[in-house]
């Protein structure tokens, strides 16, 4: 009786155990939004600093374009952040929405080459799936 | 001679009311809405939204009196359909994660930059008008919200 009571005892303690390290398990499993990748490839910088950097930084002129986006503290955003930030990068150059058309009609070398374009949604692409995905 | 100018104004504005303006339709039932969907959002905040946004940025909008009339009837129905367009709360739970975030983004710029709510509305809806607290207490819940999106 008193074997069986301590066999009882050690029973529900490990299942007790078990469930606490199996919470944890799952917790360490799923990607924390502190895990943020935010990484710029030379070549993909290149195409940055000539035809985006201009109006996407922290002393930009334009504060519409600064407050969208801001190539200086991209990398200190929050995952969920970077990655609807990302999105909107790989759509404004699929679409050529940007550089904005006005400015390309005075600048015209600014202008993405479709392998420009293809090398900035490459990347884009390629960090939104790092960090979670969409 | 006055007079008959005038006569002739009026004339053509009353015929001006024939031209058809086809205002976007109005729901009250919309089971993706927003406030709806998220009874944690602090009184103050939804206040706000309802009183100074839900008109174009919702399928709930009140159309005043003057948006039965032409050509102010035009100005409405452009704005009403180009803001539900650009962003409806009514239909909210339907955005990708993602896309609220990015929403949430637009929303803390607009107002931040004073676009929002737009001047021509102000105008009119004195009481839409956002003070510094108001204007505050949105940016930081749509900060807020928006971080909660991704835990
Ligand atoms: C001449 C200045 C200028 C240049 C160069 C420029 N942008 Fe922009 N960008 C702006 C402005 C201004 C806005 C805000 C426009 C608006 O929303 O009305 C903006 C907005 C954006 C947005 C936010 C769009 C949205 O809807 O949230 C993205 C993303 C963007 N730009 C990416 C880029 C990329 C990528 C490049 C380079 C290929 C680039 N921009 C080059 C001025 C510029
Ligand atoms: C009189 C109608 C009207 C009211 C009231 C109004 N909006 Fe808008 N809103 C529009 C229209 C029209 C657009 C699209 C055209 C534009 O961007 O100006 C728009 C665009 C926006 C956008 C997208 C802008 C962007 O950068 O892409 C946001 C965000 C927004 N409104 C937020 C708000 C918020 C928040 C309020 C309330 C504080 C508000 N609006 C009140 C008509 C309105």
């Amino acid at each position: 009786m008193k074997n069986l009571l301590s066999v009882a005892i050690i029973m529900a303690f490990s299942i007790v155990i078990l469930s606490f390290t199996m919470v944890s398990n799952e917790q360490s499993t799923t990607p924390q939004s502190s895990d943020v990748t935010y990484e710029v490839p030379n070549n993909v910088q290149v195409i940055l600093d000539n035809s985006c950097y201009g109006c996407h930084n922290s002393d930009s002129k334009s504060t519409k374009g600064k407050m969208k986006l801001n190539f200086d503290k991209l990398g200190d955003l929050k995952q969920g952040k970077l990655v609807s930030k990302l999105s909107r990068i790989y759509n404004a150059v699929n679409e050529q929405d940007m550089p904005p058309k006005k400015f390309i009609s005075k600048y015209p070398d600014k202008k993405l080459s479709d392998s420009q374009t293809e090398t900035v949604k490459e990347w884009a692409n390629d960090l939104i799936n790092k960090n979670g995905g969409l | 001679m006055k007079k008959t100018i005038l006569y002739i104004l009026f004339a053509i504005f009353i015929l001006l009311q024939l031209i058809p303006v086809e205002l976007p339709t109005t729901s009250m039932d919309n089971p993706d809405d927003l406030l709806l969907n998220n009874t944690d959002i602090p009184n103050e905040v939804v206040d706000i939204l309802k009183n100074s946004c839900y008109d174009c940025h919702s399928n709930e909008t009140h159309y005043p009196w003057y948006s039965k009339i032409f050509p102010t009837s035009i100005l409405v129905a452009r704005d009403t359909r180009e803001g539900r367009l650009e962003l409806n709360f009514s239909d909210w739970e339907n955005l990708s994660r993602v896309n609220k975030i990015g929403v949430l983004e637009d929303i803390v710029t607009a107002i931040t930059l004073e676009e929002m709510p737009m001047r021509i509305y102000t105008l009119i809806h004195q009481d839409a008008g956002l003070s510094s607290e108001d204007k505050e207490l949105v940016i930081n819940w749509a900060e807020e919200f928006s971080d909660n999106l991704y835990d």
